[in-house]
């Protein structure tokens, strides 16, 4: 188990160090000069090759390259193109935890539901109620998630004025945002859920329970839902990416100061550090993510060890 | 031409299939048929966009903010009293030359890249699948920030953000495909007559794994037109004045409480757009699967 984890981190150092370098390059190759862009009506040459060589900018490509490996090992990210007084970590620092703890009550919630939902389906195959949670399923996965906000702003917000439409700070502010982010998930580990739970149902070791006359809620705690886990496991790291990326419809929608905004900001504004420093810290969520998902399946599935 | 009999012999076979296997999606899945007429008429409306409406999407009249549907405007009109209807057609011919554009652009690469990585195998293969890896997992939205962060948004940007993010799949399914006919009989009888490898691929290769590409084609448009929507909902994609869905359904956010048709006509336009690509691409995957044809013919 250890050798894995250290395998499976050493697979992914190398791929953040290789986003590291096409971000910085992609910096490099961007078309027109930061130089000009933060100076502004204020450039100068003169004026120009000061800030330059303050920004480090007039030194050799490799050696900036280092010194940006560099600032970032101190969690470094420099400071804003466009508002030079503002440290990027900073931004970072405020709007990451937001981001992060929207993502996170998605995912618990996709998981409890749709986890319920699927063993619901599953116990009840063919009936009304596992029919309606199929559809359910299919309408949660095919309809864009900015669609299914407005339904539910116009509902809960706007109809029965129970939320609020959009703003950040008050506990009610996160009910909307987060079923928004969570019904996708919850759809695919409700489909997840139901074939493996379903498939479980049929094994000897189920039978066998059954006719040593164990009662059904019991069957299902103990022997189905133990070894129907596995893949629903997975789909909750999937869940937790879901909810990142969905994040940046969710935060434009209702105003939350996340992330995803910062970064859309810094596309509009042109404001290259800033803009850096957020692929960066997405690059590196989700390679910890993928990593959080390999290692707990390879510790609950001995057999895909390697 | 030592091909021409088999030429000939696959024409004729395709044509007896093919005609049946039209009326068998009318008749077995008339939903697709219907999905299918649909982008028919959405495509031929958003080719002859100008013709059918008087007005031009950007126009504006200030006497006419926020009306129903009516005669002179079809779908009424939004904020600044500019066609709705208009402003639908022109965005659906956003959405069909980026969701096209980009599924032609992928389909390039990932067909070549799945191709060689597959025929030369061993090391090649090795190489090529590892980039492959890497960046499949990486989210669309995240390159797409990449990309027009860089080089700003527009039009074409998008197009090269999605093409970036849906190509590794591609190549991943013709990969695993073109490994198995690597290994046929004609490959190898294409080999032993001396015939160049890049012949090889074009004429014997890659019309073999093809038919992977019809469907996945399909599905990938409906994926590719929800993204651009995404991304012109973020605000990173389309700029206005430039009319596309997703932006539309931003701006009548604002409008939720008062005139919700400005979030639920491109809404719909864009749902219906989605579900019919998917209705379509899982309908020729039922008819195009050779098991599937062999059952029934």
């Amino acid at each position: 188990m250890a050798r894995y984890v250290v395998y499976r981190v050493g697979m992914a150092i190398p791929l953040f160090l290789g986003a590291a370098l096409l971000i910085f390059a992609a910096g490099h190759l961007a078309p027109g000069d930061p130089v000009q862009t933060v100076l502004g009506d204020h450039y100068t040459p003169a004026a120009g090759a000061m800030l330059r060589h303050q920004l480090g900018l007039d030194r050799p490509v490799a050696v900036q390259f280092l010194q940006y490996l560099g600032g970032l090992a101190r969690l470094d990210f420099g400071t804003s193109y466009v508002n030079p007084g503002l440290r990027v970590g900073d931004l970072v620092g405020h709007a990451l935890p937001i981001s992060l703890r929207l993502a996170a009550l998605a995912v618990v919630v996709a998981t409890l539901v749709g986890t319920l939902l699927g063993v619901g389906a599953a116990t009840t195959q063919r009936s009304a109620l596992d029919s309606l949670i199929q559809v359910g399923m299919v309408l949660g996965l095919s309809v864009p998630s900015f669609v299914t906000a407005a339904v539910l702003v116009y509902m809960f917000a706007l109809r029965w004025p129970v939320l609020p439409v959009a703003g950040w700070g008050l506990p009610q502010d996160y009910v909307l945002p987060v079923a928004v982010l969570a019904i996708p998930p919850v759809a695919f580990i409700a489909r997840i859920a139901r074939s493996s739970v379903g498939e479980v149902l049929l094994e000897d070791y189920v039978r066998t329970a059954r006719s040593k006359g164990i009662r059904a809620r019991r069957i299902l705690f103990r022997h189905v839902l133990r070894n129907a886990a596995l893949p629903v496991v997975t789909t909750i790291g999937l869940a937790f990416g879901n909810a990142i990326v969905g994040a940046f419809v969710v935060e434009v929608l209702f105003n939350i100061p996340g992330i995803a905004r910062v970064a859309i900001n810094a596309i509009l504004q042109r404001d290259y550090t800033v803009l850096q420093a957020t692929v960066l810290v997405y690059t590196a969520l989700f390679s910890i993510v993928n990593l959080i998902v390999d290692v707990s399946y390879a510790y609950l599935n001995p057999r895909i060890r390697y | 031409m030592h091909t021409s009999i088999r030429a000939s012999d696959t024409e004729s076979a395709q044509r007896t299939v093919a005609r049946p296997a039209l009326l068998r999606l009318v008749r077995h899945d008339p939903l697709a048929a219907i999905a299918a007429a649909f982008l028919l008429v959405l495509v031929l409306v958003a080719l002859v966009g100008p013709l059918v409406t008087r007005y031009t999407y950007d126009r504006e009249d200030l006497d006419a903010l926020f009306q129903g549907p009516q005669p002179a405007h079809w779908l009424g009109t939004d904020q600044f009293g500019r066609d709705q209807f208009t402003r639908i057609i022109y965005g659906a011919r956003v959405s069909l030359s980026v969701g096209v554009s980009a599924v032609i652009g992928e389909s390039l690469v990932g067909v070549t890249w799945g191709t060689v990585a597959g025929f030369y195998g061993g090391a090649v293969d090795h190489a090529l699948m590892r980039v492959v890896d890497l960046l499949i997992g990486f989210p669309t939205i995240l390159l797409a920030i990449l990309v027009t962060g860089i080089f700003g948004p527009s039009l074409v940007n998008i197009v090269i953000a999605l093409v970036l993010t849906a190509w590794p799949a591609t190549a991943r399914t013709i990969r695993s495909e073109v490994v198995s006919v690597r290994e046929r009989e004609y490959v190898e009888g294409a080999r032993a007559i001396g015939a160049s490898v890049p012949r090889i691929l074009v004429r014997y290769v890659v019309p073999n794994v093809i038919h992977l590409l019809i469907v996945r084609a399909t599905l990938d448009v409906s994926f590719l037109v929800l993204a651009e929507a995404t991304l012109s909902f973020i605000g990173i994609g389309v700029q206005p004045p430039r009319p596309s869905w997703g932006q539309m359904i931003y701006t009548g956010f604002q409008y939720l409480n008062s005139h919700p048709s400005l979030v639920v006509i491109p809404a719909t336009a864009l749902s219906l757009t989605v579900i019919s690509f998917n209705l379509v691409g899982e309908a020729l995957s039922a008819l195009l699967d050779p098991r599937y044809r062999r059952g029934r013919a």
